[in-house]
């Protein structure tokens, strides 16, 4: 009971100086509330729709205008500009007007009519590679399709029925089970990692910076003494007002994902919900082990903020961890975002169980126990360190 | 005075500030990481992580309940494929599932019982493929493998059935119209090539801000009044002791922008098209406007970590605003307005189609003219922010001379009064 009053204590005494230092305010609620209006509203349309796509059409023909035409409607694909070259359309792209064009050479249409298969190309920017691909996959269909109208017409004129044409020109088909994201919906893919990362960054700083300020003000005896120089329960009292700020934010986006913004989810709520809280303990952790290994505010911040841009790369959600060189892939284990990242995507995202991410689950519990071997170590720095600029 | 003892003056004071600030760089261990070390090793780190450019052999597991000869064939064409590699084979649909939650494979390829029959039949035939679009890369991978696989196969199918006479005929049957997709500027699609232009240009911006904010938090707690300013006779006029700052910074950065931008893509051998007179024309301005940038914010942070609470965060939103990943055509009026604020989107952007896709300057005008802009602007904000933080030195000096004054007339009062009684 008295070690709970303690911790009371503490926590009070934490609320006051978060109350008093507006940084807190700003970088517990307003900057993780701007990330998250930010990476959402930014990512709105799911998938990067109407991109403008260039034609160079030197036959002109209703044939290539039907092609043309075609493109146009197609979702990702808007044709916003003829070029009358080549070099014409490439500059075009250099100048960031059009992200990819496609080129109809001269008599394309009399050599298709003669059989004498002409040849149609498309140029599209892989600098980036998401407009990249998604135009490609668009310009391919077209030139597919193309192809197949030829076909198509001449079968008909033969007297073929329908499903004899499709077994003809498309002999095997694909059918494709995009699982849990049948969209391909960019921002449910992307936003459900990155908003987390950026809180995990501000959990991993203000942890350490909540430290390091009791340092530089040289209020470390005041904390210790208040909590009876018991270091766990000092280290409780001040973070449980923390844990409880970030908990709440992290649920309202929660809410806000997959409430308002209907992302998909194969999960249920008790995996969000424990995704969330070991995703705060576990940052929290990090970042109090991280001033534990250097009790200095400047240096234990500039370790978390340099840790926490790295795991954005490190977790693996852009370019995969397996594509990565060997020793990267093991050092990939030693940042939580990894670890929430893959406890998210196969419990919450593909509803797997959650022994299947028995590994990610115990690491984030780890993190979470870190600040353990450190504790005398913050101790001693409170009760005897002087802080020098 | 005259004029040219004055301007003489002048720059004696900006080298004065120059070099103090010179020394604070090297002597603050938090702008020693920032200015130095990270733009030292963060290139190298982050050109390390994305290396391999591609994903390949993407592990997949087959469903294969069609045991024919057929099937056989398209499991093999895949697993020869560079992108896919089989793996495992399995029983059926819950067992292969089994593999995917386990992370064993990223996909499955179930080729149903009727599939041979179906294509002898002259039906079509279909084959599923299930992806976990947990990752976009290889369900890139797992279903455009599968997708040339199977028109690779029915070409062949397509060549049997027709009954032509020659290879000719049998090109234009499967193909009447030819095509030839060309990956302009990045060929290999490689995610490398991608990120890192965009990647090495923000660096540059995000610790030169985190190292100028770092360094003036620094000389604010040094300061006896948390000052900004120094009481000092050389730095007693806004131009100098922004230019004997910036002159500071601007050193330190042409040697980082040059190892950023020349030497780690050729470490590397990521694409490298740009030419040193467009480079120069482009680094001088965005180096400006982000040592102004950098001024104007650290004028506004008054403990010095907090600057990096400001700044880290950003670092992300201010990547998509280029326009590198999410594409720029398709970023809200709102945030494009909010992006224009940063000098990153505009030396990201420029720095992207003249080193990327090989544009020169004349292409990248409008980028250029931006940043000049932003220099231009921010000195000025520099020039107004700096004003205030003298007037505010000024202030207090003259209110510790009062003290002083008062000090040491009391003192003769009292000493006045000693000699009187």
């Amino acid at each position: 009971m008295k070690t709970l009053n303690l911790i009371w204590l503490v926590a009070k005494r934490e609320c006051k100086i978060l109350y008093v230092n507006r940084i807190y305010f700003f970088s517990m609620v307003v900057f993780p509330l701007l990330a998250m209006v930010f990476f959402t509203s930014l990512m709105d349309e799911g998938l990067p729709e109407d991109m403008p796509v260039g034609i160079v059409d030197l036959d002109n023909t209703t044939t290539s205008r039907s092609l043309i035409r075609r493109l146009d409607a197609f979702q990702s694909s808007k044709v916003v500009a003829h070029y009358p070259s080549v070099a014409e359309a490439r500059r075009a792209i250099q100048e960031n007007e059009i992200y990819a064009f496609l080129y109809i050479p001269k008599g394309t249409t009399d050599d298709l009519l003669a059989s004498r298969q002409p040849k149609i190309s498309y140029y599209y920017n892989m600098a980036s590679v998401m407009s990249g691909s998604l135009l490609m996959r668009d310009l391919k269909t077209i030139s597919t399709l193309g192809s197949a109208g030829v076909g198509q017409a001449t079968m008909r004129a033969k007297g073929y029925t329908q499903e004899q044409i499709m077994a003809f020109l498309q002999p095997i088909r694909i059918n494709l089970h995009q699982v849990a994201n049948p969209w391909t919906n960019y921002n449910s893919y992307l936003s459900t990692v990155i908003v987390p990362g950026v809180m995990m960054l501000f959990m991993f700083m203000i942890s350490a910076y909540s430290l390091g300020m009791e340092l530089k003000f040289g209020r470390g005896k005041e904390w210790l003494k208040l909590a009876d120089n018991r270091i766990v329960v000092a280290i409780l009292g001040k973070f449980l007002p923390q844990a409880v700020v970030f908990l709440s934010l992290i649920f309202f986006y929660e809410f806000y994902m997959y409430g308002i913004m209907q992302f998909p989810h194969q999960g249920d709520l008790w995996d969000i919900i424990l995704l969330s809280l070991l995703e705060v303990f576990g940052s929290i952790g990090f970042g109090i082990f991280a001033f534990g290994l250097m009790p200095s505010l400047r240096m234990s911040m500039s370790i978390c903020s340099l840790w926490a841009v790295l795991s954005f790369s490190m977790a693996g959600f852009t370019f995969p961890v397996m594509g990565m060189d060997g020793p990267l892939q093991s050092l990939s284990w030693l940042f939580p975002l990894r670890h929430y990242y893959m406890l998210y995507q196969i419990t919450v995202f593909n509803g797997f169980s959650l022994i299947d991410a028995w590994f990610h689950f115990v690491a984030l519990v780890g993190f979470t126990l870190l600040p353990w071997f450190v504790i005398m170590k913050i101790k001693n720095a409170m009760l005897h360190y002087v802080y020098i600029p | 005075m005259s004029i040219f003892h004055k301007i003489s003056n002048w720059f004696e004071d900006a080298a004065y500030i120059w070099r103090q600030e010179i020394k604070q760089v090297f002597r603050d261990e938090g702008v020693l990481i920032f200015c130095i070390i990270v733009p030292l090793a963060y290139p190298l780190l982050y050109s390390w992580i994305y290396n391999n450019e591609v994903v390949h052999e993407v592990p997949v597991v087959v469903v294969d309940q069609s045991h024919s000869q057929l099937s056989r064939q398209f499991v093999r064409m895949c697993d020869a494929s560079p992108d896919v590699k089989i793996i495992s084979y399995a029983e059926d649909l819950d067992d292969a599932q089994s593999l995917v939650s386990r992370q064993f494979v990223k996909g499955i390829y179930l080729i149903p019982s009727d599939f041979s029959t179906k294509i002898n039949r002259m039906e079509q035939a279909v084959i599923s493929v299930y992806c976990d679009m947990s990752l976009m890369l290889t369900y890139k991978a797992i279903y455009m493998t599968s997708m040339q696989v199977s028109q690779a196969m029915g070409a062949e199918i397509q060549k049997k059935v027709s009954g032509n006479y020659t290879d000719r005929e049998d090109a234009i049957t499967t193909r009447p119209l030819d095509f030839e997709d060309v990956p302009a500027f990045n060929p290999a699609g490689g995610y490398g090539n991608f990120i890192i232009p965009g990647v090495l240009m923000l660096i540059l911006q995000q610790t030169l801000v985190l190292g100028i904010g770092l360094a003036a938090g620094t000389a604010r707690e040094r300061n006896r009044y948390s000052d900004l300013v120094p009481i000092n006779r050389c730095y007693s006029g806004v131009y100098r002791i922004i230019c004997g700052k910036a002159l500071c910074y601007l050193m330190v950065y042409a040697v980082m922008s040059a190892w950023l931008t020349m030497v780690v893509p050729r470490i590397f051998s990521f694409i490298s098209l740009i030419q040193w007179q467009d480079l120069l024309a482009l680094m001088v301005p965005y180096l400006l406007a982000c040592v102004f940038f950098g001024m104007t914010v650290s004028c506004l942070v008054h403990y010095r970590e907090n600057v990096m609470l400001l700044m880290v965060f950003i670092s992300l939103p201010l990547l998509f605003m280029t326009g590198v990943s999410w594409p720029q055509s398709n970023i809200p009026g709102a945030w494009q307005g909010v992006s224009w604020l940063f000098p990153s989107t505009f030396g990201v952007r420029a720095f992207v189609r003249m080193n990327t896709m090989g544009g020169v300057l004349s292409d990248v005008v409008s980028e250029i003219r931006c940043l000049w802009i932003q220099a231009a602007a921010y000195f000025g904000f520099a020039c107004i922010v700096y004003g205030v933080q003298m007037r505010l030195t000024r202030r207090h000096a003259q209110e510790r001379l009062e003290v002083l004054r008062k000090k040491r007339e009391n003192r003769l009062l009292l000493k006045q009064k000693v000699e009187r009684s």
